[in-house]
């Protein structure tokens, strides 16, 4: 502990930087919170798991397989994506989630005394990235729970390098319509690079919701996120895409860490685009129970902010992380969002009714 | 975020021919970092102490590594060596030298080491090394005049970081508006109010209207390495459907959520704490000068979601533990240790931190011995003689070696108050002496 040598060797901004504990497996938090069933509702999963075909690619899988590598740069894959959007391959890079091509862009992209800017209350990945890196991140104030597009236009400075838009916004749900997002595009004229983080793009249903991939010929400093995560159900295996302008993803490619894709989420992943019955299930299911929690949770008298996405948030009138010790008592495990810099309130992702039954429940129960 | 200390380094061979390099690199070392000439040359005082106090001790050839680090409000003194005969009995507060007793007679240097300073501690590290760290505050003028401006009630205002001179005039206001049991003394010096803001250890909030007029403000600190201490919110004459207390609460959260900090107490806490933010851990008793006990409701929020962590704990306070962690709702794995015979030091050291103007102490051991039990005991008494009444004991249970002294404290009439979740490594247990144990010391 006295040798102050090991110490020299890190950088300043890493000591600044605080690490992520994530959480600990379910067996061990249902073994101290004392309960016998946990309903995940803090992650934003899809209670129905992968579509069909990409669960069939899970149990078909032929373990001496795994000795085998994956293809380095998921060939197969962005193949299909190319077709399905009618882009070139080479225009998409994948990475072991969306997460890592966060990291991709912005290695691609800033160096010593460069800067991003993104919202306050936002994904905080981006964030974290930047700032142990050794980037600034500029983080504006959202307003009205959704990004604020003049006061991310007045942060830029010369040494802005990327802007991260999360459309629909996690974990307020609010998003940018198509005017909105061109009038931000116009402003930036091309100077920096604009992230447009869609993870949750195939949740929503309204009509002047942008296709961000759509107006990529138009805008060639647009980088599009994708993950399958989400709608897709296959967060285990940690798959995510980036998609944007030839020039820019030869770019950002440079940084990219290839075979980081594991060869079952590239297979699972290449079949789960197929299957619209799946997408149109989820929603129906997020529609459903939004609609009941937006009931119940009022029926309480609580305020809750319901938008885009799997997800919806609800205000407490105690601290978010008392509730969510509490709701871990009754077998329940939300997002508390202090972390988000949203003091007492909680994100409570969408499940089956069930799940939504037992939140409420045990939510009454603590309230009470 | 909190900027690196400068600090200065000198590895030196320890000997009474070397004493003058090490007196001279820290008085340097002092002055340099801007403290004034009569700390400086208390704070060389102290070094030079323990520097022939380990020349003595050591073993031939042996070194010793001073760092000398600029604190903002303060100037830190660590030295870093290996011994195999460091005896820190003379810490204690208790502490007194035998002048038949040469063991004793060498351990003078320690303890006029530890009186010369304001703060030390000691830690061990791997293969029998050890650190001294020796803090000198600079020295500050106290508050005496409390003119302060009226304040209006605002109708808008907004939460910033605070620059100098108005921090110095929130202080004002402050003092002049709460009563002395509502702040930490140190807030009577606004100058070293300044400092440990302008050196990262205090982080201040405050409400302004556009005219830059203070409505209110809230200040904190980082305690241990995962907990914040938050004081506060202080409000001036804001009607009582204001939500500046919260806001100013929202801010203050704002900023240490994204932190290593998972709690925030708050120990200071003003009336207009707002409701549904803090959870109550309960709370001690303050015995005044009049006669009269007050009660100090202790709050805390958790910063992060709980994932749980592993206690320890003596068989004695397990069922204590066992109710406060299942009213907060707090998961714990308690394993419970105990004194079976093992080899122990034979002395103990216990730190003291004063709190004159609420003639409280709170003690904490930062060194096992033997004779803890009859160190407390010594303790107790001297500080019954100095009439300090409130007495107050904290055991980290992240270290089973605390957890041990459970034992001591309950024999010696101690009762645990409550939990402060990771008021240190871990949890932290305070206990406080009472007041009708006389037999027991």
């Amino acid at each position: 502990m006295f040798d102050v040598s090991f110490d020299k060797l890190v950088p300043e901004y890493v000591k600044r930087f605080e690490p992520y504990i994530p959480s600990k497996p379910d067996l061990e938090l249902m073994k101290l919170y004392g309960c016998d069933l946990l309903y995940r509702l803090n992650n934003n999963e899809n209670p129905f798991g992968p579509p069909p075909a990409a669960q069939e690619i899970l149990r078909r899988f032929n373990p001496p397989r795994a000795a085998i590598y994956p293809s380095g740069d998921s060939y197969y894959l962005r193949h299909k994506l190319a077709s399905k959007h009618g882009l070139d391959p080479e225009q998409f890079l994948i990475g072991n989630g969306a997460n890592e091509v966060i990291a991709f862009v912005i290695k691609a992209f800033c160096q010593e005394g460069d800067n991003i800017v993104t919202a306050d209350k936002t994904f905080s990945v981006y964030e974290w990235v930047a700032q142990f890196s050794g980037f600034e991140a500029r983080l504006v104030p959202l307003k009205d729970f959704a990004f604020d597009k003049q006061g991310m236009l007045d942060q830029i400075n010369e040494r802005t390098k990327i802007l991260f838009v999360c459309n629909p916004n996690n974990p307020t749900g609010t998003y940018w319509d198509e005017i909105k997002l061109r009038r931000f595009l116009n402003v930036i004229a091309n100077r920096q690079i604009v992230v447009l983080d869609e993870a949750y793009f195939e949740f929503v249903e309204q009509a002047d919701y942008p296709d961000g991939i759509k107006l990529l010929h138009e805008y060639p400093n647009l980088v599009v996120f994708r993950t399958f995560s989400k709608m897709y159900g296959l967060a285990g295996l940690r798959i995510g895409y980036l998609v944007g302008n030839l020039e820019v993803v030869d770019v950002i490619r440079r940084t990219c860490v290839v075979y980081s894709v594991n060869i079952v989420g590239q297979e699972a992943a290449l079949l789960a685009l197929d299957d619209e019955g799946h997408i149109q299930r989820t929603r129906n299911l997020v529609r459903a129970e939004k609609a009941y929690l937006k009931q119940e949770l009022e029926r309480l008298g609580l305020e809750i902010q319901i938008g885009e996405g799997c997800y919806i948030m609800v205000k407490l009138p105690m601290s978010d992380t008392l509730a969510y010790r509490k709701l871990m008592g009754h077998g329940v495990m939300v997002r508390s969002m202090t972390g988000f810099r949203y003091p007492n309130w909680i994100r409570v992702s969408i499940n089956t009714h069930e799940a939504m039954e037992a939140f409420v429940d045990a939510l009454s129960k603590i309230l009470s | 975020m909190k900027e690196e200390n400068i600090k200065f380094s000198l590895r030196t061979r320890l000997g009474a021919g070397f004493t003058r390099i090490a007196t001279s690199f820290a008085e340097e070392s002092a002055k340099a970092f801007g403290m004034a000439q009569p700390e400086a040359l208390k704070l060389t005082l102290a070094c030079e102490e323990i520097f022939m106090y380990l020349s003595k001790v050591g073993q031939d050839r042996e070194t010793v590594e001073i760092e000398m680090m600029d604190g903002g409000y303060y100037v830190q003194s660590t030295f870093l060596f290996k011994t195999h005969h460091f005896n820190p009995r003379a810490f204690n507060l208790t502490a007194a030298v035998n002048l038949d007793d040469k063991s004793s007679l060498e351990e003078m240097g320690l303890l006029i080491a530890s009186r010369t300073v304001d703060r030390f501690h000691i830690t061990e590290g791997a293969q029998q090394s050890v650190g001294v760290v020796l803090i000198k505050e600079k020295s500050y003028p106290e508050l005496t005049e409390l003119g302060v401006p009226e304040i209006e009630p605002m109708n808008t205002y907004k939460v910033k970081t605070s620059d100098p001179n108005t921090l110095k005039l929130f202080i004002r206001l402050l003092l002049a508006y709460y009563p002395g049991h509502l702040y930490p003394t140190g807030f009577r010096f606004p100058g070293k109010v300044l400092d440990m803001a302008s050196s990262g250890e205090y982080g201040v909030q405050l409400a302004l209207d556009e005219q830059g007029r203070i409505g209110g403000g809230l200040i904190w600190r980082r305690i241990g390495s995962k907990a914040v201490e938050s004081f506060g919110p202080y409000i001036f004459n804001q009607p009582p459907d204001s939500k500046m207390a919260q806001d100013l609460t929202d801010a203050i959260i704002g900023k240490v959520a994204k932190t290593e900090a998972i709690g925030l107490i708050s120990r200071y806490s003003t009336p207009e704490l707002p409701r549904g933010y803090f959870e109550p851990l309960g709370s001690i008793d303050i015995f005044q000068t009049d006669g009269t006990v007050s009660s100090l409701p202790i709050y805390y929020r958790q910063l992060l979601e709980d994932t749980g962590c592993q206690v320890w704990a003596h068989p004695g306070l397990k069922e204590f533990l066992q109710a406060e962690y299942s009213r907060l709702f707090f998961a714990r794995e308690i394993r419970l240790t105990r004194y079976e015979g093992e080899q122990r030091s034979p002395y103990s050291v216990f730190v003291p931190q004063f709190d004159r103007s609420n003639r409280q102490v709170t003690l904490r051991a930062i060194w096992d011995g033997a004779d803890a039990a009859d160190n407390l005991s010594r303790h107790v008494a001297v500080l019954r003689s100095e009439n300090v009444r409130n007495i107050f004991f904290e055991i980290d249970l992240s270290a089973s070696w605390q957890a041990n002294l459970t034992e001591t404290l309950l024999g010696k009439g101690f009762r645990p108050r409550l939990i402060l979740p990771y008021g240190g490594e871990a949890d932290v247990v305070i206990f406080q002496f009472e007041e009708t144990a006389d037999s027991h010391v």
